[in-house]
């Protein structure tokens, strides 16, 4: 697993650090600067009517806090069951006008970096590309995309 | 009495007796002549031998009594004389008649005919003929009871004879059963000496079972004990792996608690790190110490993985010791239940054992007392068998000795049956009259079925026949009960034969007289049989054939 080194440029280090969390067979690699909070799974109210993505509703620090199923959102295989799943409470959208989200994954591994020129295109939205990472292809996710397309 | 000789004599001493009658008129001369010789010859005496002058009267008196007796011979006796001369030729004529009855009556009793005996004194005086009657009834009677006697004897020999035979083959079965039973108790007696010996071995061996059993009750006791130690430490394993068990649920609540903290704090080391990020430059040195804790969190996470693995192991292995510790103790449970029944099994089979071993003893004390008894009886049946064999060898000899009496019987009996007598018993007189039956038919065909009717009354009779004096026989009569077919075909040959060759035919034609033929054996029945023939006359008294019939001896015995 490649750990986050300690950067001189904090910023650029930033860009390309990333949380690496596990949804179903795939690993996902969230933009650290999008990520709130990781806490332990919170307890989900489903929401009628509700797409299959949207789990429902929780509370996070006073608030609802609509959490999204991040295996379905990526369209990953079921994998074993977590043992330790976590919520991810990620902004999504644009800096102006972003939404405090939470994502339902089974576990947060760790944080890592992922250069931008490792990343292969993806479709350009949500699935902004892959890229390998400690020998696994992993799926470079963009929160601002989800913010639109939510 | 000697008829032959005795006859002679008195026709002798009658002729005598007609001559000295012949003379009785010149004796009776003599006498007077010598009377009145004497008379004179007295009267001469008295008178020369009177003295002188002695009466002269009884002189007289003596002359006139002889002169008186000479007149009284002259008047009575002398023609009684005369009258007797002429009464002799007509007691010679008696006398003849006489004589020749009397012959006839010795004769016929002679030849063994009682009736007619008695029928030819009737001619006799009253008294010869009473005498003689009596004197043949006497004889009838005589040898009417000898003729019965003669047939209850050799009926009852021959049912001693039976009885003796049935009697002896029973005793012939009943020693030979008596040697099966011998040699049966001997193989018994032995068979009972070898109970007495296995009874002693099973004995001995019983007490040595007995001895086992003790030494194995002790061992099993011994073992029950060990085991119930073992169960007990068993149940000690048990309980301290059951303890260990909780303690290691303990240990993974301990252990989940471990990695709750490590996984809490993994997150935590997250937030650290994008609370670091987000803090840029400043965060740069807490984003290091977030990863160290990270780091830590992830090494607490694989101990407590690895302390899990071993703990999963030592939980195994703490499981497998209890299920192993349980199975041991129902094991050892089993085993101490089973060892249990084995003492009570082996104290049961120590139990038996003694009295196995009582009951052996007792078994060959009783068969050692059976043995002897054994041989006891074995003696006795041996005596018994000789007892047998004797009265055996006894009855055997009862057996002959009435044979023996029945073929005496049976001869006494035809000696009975020579005489004639007026009995439906006598033989002779039974043929007598079925031949004057025939002498009153009137043809051939009348003559054979009177036979036939006369055999068929007579069921010891096995054939009937007449033979005529040229040898043939005409008619010929079976008994259907006594011959069968063939022996009827066998009696039918008798039309082929001239019977004036055969014995029967003889003895009868020798004198004419009724017969009876000693036994022989049947060519027809092969049975005894002894035949009786009797001339067959004519109206006018003239033998024209002879009746036959055939005896069954043993049917006749039967009637």
């Amino acid at each position: 697993m490649d750990t986050v080194p300690v950067e001189e440029n904090g910023k650029s280090r930033r860009e390309g650090t990333h949380l690496l969390v596990r949804a179903g067979e795939y690993a996902c690699a969230l933009p650290l600067a999008s990520v709130r909070r990781v806490v332990r799974a919170l307890t989900v109210h489903p929401l009628p009517g509700a797409t299959a993505e949207l789990e429902g509703l929780a509370e996070f620090g006073g608030e609802p806090l609509p959490v999204l199923n991040l295996g379905r959102l990526v369209h990953a295989p079921a994998g074993p069951n977590p043992t330790y799943p976590v919520t991810v409470v990620v902004w999504v959208g644009p800096a102006e006008a972003r939404e405090m989200l939470g994502l339902a994954a089974d576990s947060a591994l760790e944080v890592v970096h992922v250069p931008a020129g490792s990343v292969v295109a993806g479709d350009g939205g949500f699935l902004l590309g892959e890229a390998p990472v400690g020998g696994e292809v992993v799926r470079v996710l963009n929160l601002e995309a989800l913010g639109r397309a939510t | 009495m000697d008829v032959d000789s005795t006859l002679p004599a008195v026709r002798s001493g009658m002729r005598v007796a007609s001559r000295q009658t012949g003379h009785h008129t010149e004796n009776a001369l003599i006498g007077w002549i010598l009377v009145v010789g004497l008379t004179l010859l007295g009267f001469v005496l008295l008178s020369v031998g009177s003295p002188a002058g002695a009466p002269g009267w009884p002189r007289l008196l003596f002359l006139a009594l002889g002169v008186a007796g000479v007149l009284a011979y002259g008047v009575w006796v002398f023609p009684y004389f005369r009258r007797l001369e002429r009464r002799l030729p007509e007691g010679e004529e008696r006398w003849a008649r006489l004589e020749g009855e009397l012959i006839a009556a010795f004769d016929q009793l002679g030849a063994g005919d009682l009736v007619r005996s008695i029928e030819k004194t009737r001619g006799l005086p009253e008294r010869l003929a009473k005498i003689s009657e009596a004197a043949s009834e006497s004889l009838s009677q005589l040898a009417q009871q000898i003729q019965d006697s003669s047939i209850e004897v050799a009926s009852a020999a021959d049912a001693v004879n039976e009885i003796a035979s049935e009697l002896a083959s029973g005793s012939s079965e009943q020693a030979a059963s008596v040697v099966e039973i011998t040699a049966a108790m001997e193989e018994l007696a032995r068979t009972a000496s070898q109970i007495a010996e296995n009874a002693s071995r099973q004995a001995e061996l019983a007490s040595r079972a007995e001895a086992s059993g003790d030494a194995g009750s002790a061992a099993v006791f011994e073992a029950v004990t060990g085991v119930e130690e073992v169960q007990k430490r068993i149940s000690a394993i048990a309980s301290r792996a059951d303890a260990l068990g909780t303690r290691s649920k303990e240990i993974y609540r301990v252990l989940d608690l471990i990695t709750e903290i490590a996984q809490e704090t993994h997150i935590l080391s997250l937030n650290a790190a994008i609370e670091a990020a987000a803090a840029g430059a400043d965060g740069r040195r807490f984003s290091v110490v977030a990863e160290e804790v990270r780091h830590l969190a992830q090494r607490s996470q694989e101990s407590v993985e690895s302390v899990r693995n071993l703990l999963d192991e030592f939980s195994g292995s703490i499981r497998a010791t209890i299920v192993a510790t349980e199975e041991g103790s129902k094991e050892a449970s089993r085993v101490l239940e089973r060892s249990r029944a084995a003492a009570e099994a082996i104290e049961d089979l120590r139990r038996a054992s003694g009295d196995t071993s009582r009951v052996a003893r007792q078994i060959s004390l009783a068969t050692q007392q059976q043995n002897a008894a054994s041989d006891e009886v074995v003696m006795t049946l041996r005596e018994v068998s000789l007892v047998v064999q004797r009265m055996t060898g006894g009855l055997k000899n009862l057996s002959s000795t009435a044979d023996r009496l029945n073929t005496l019987g049976l001869e006494i009996q035809l000696l009975a049956q020579s005489f004639h007598l007026a009995s439906p018993r006598s033989l002779k007189h039974l043929v007598e009259e079925w031949a004057r039956r025939l002498e009153a038919a009137p043809g051939e065909a009348e003559k054979g079925q009177a036979l036939d009717e006369m055999v068929a009354t007579a069921p010891f009779v096995e054939l009937g026949y007449v033979s005529r004096l040229d040898g043939t026989t005409p008619l010929l009569s079976f008994n259907k009960d006594l011959l069968n077919e063939r022996q009827r075909a066998l009696a039918n040959k008798v039309h082929e034969t001239d019977v004036r060759t055969r014995p029967w035919f003889k003895s009868v034609s020798r004198h004419w007289r009724t017969t009876l033929i000693p036994p022989y054996e049947s060519m027809q029945s092969s049975e005894a049989c002894f035949t009786v023939c009797t001339p067959v006359r004519d109206a006018a008294g003239t033998i024209t054939a002879v009746l036959g019939i055939d005896i069954n001896v043993t049917g006749w015995t039967r009637i």
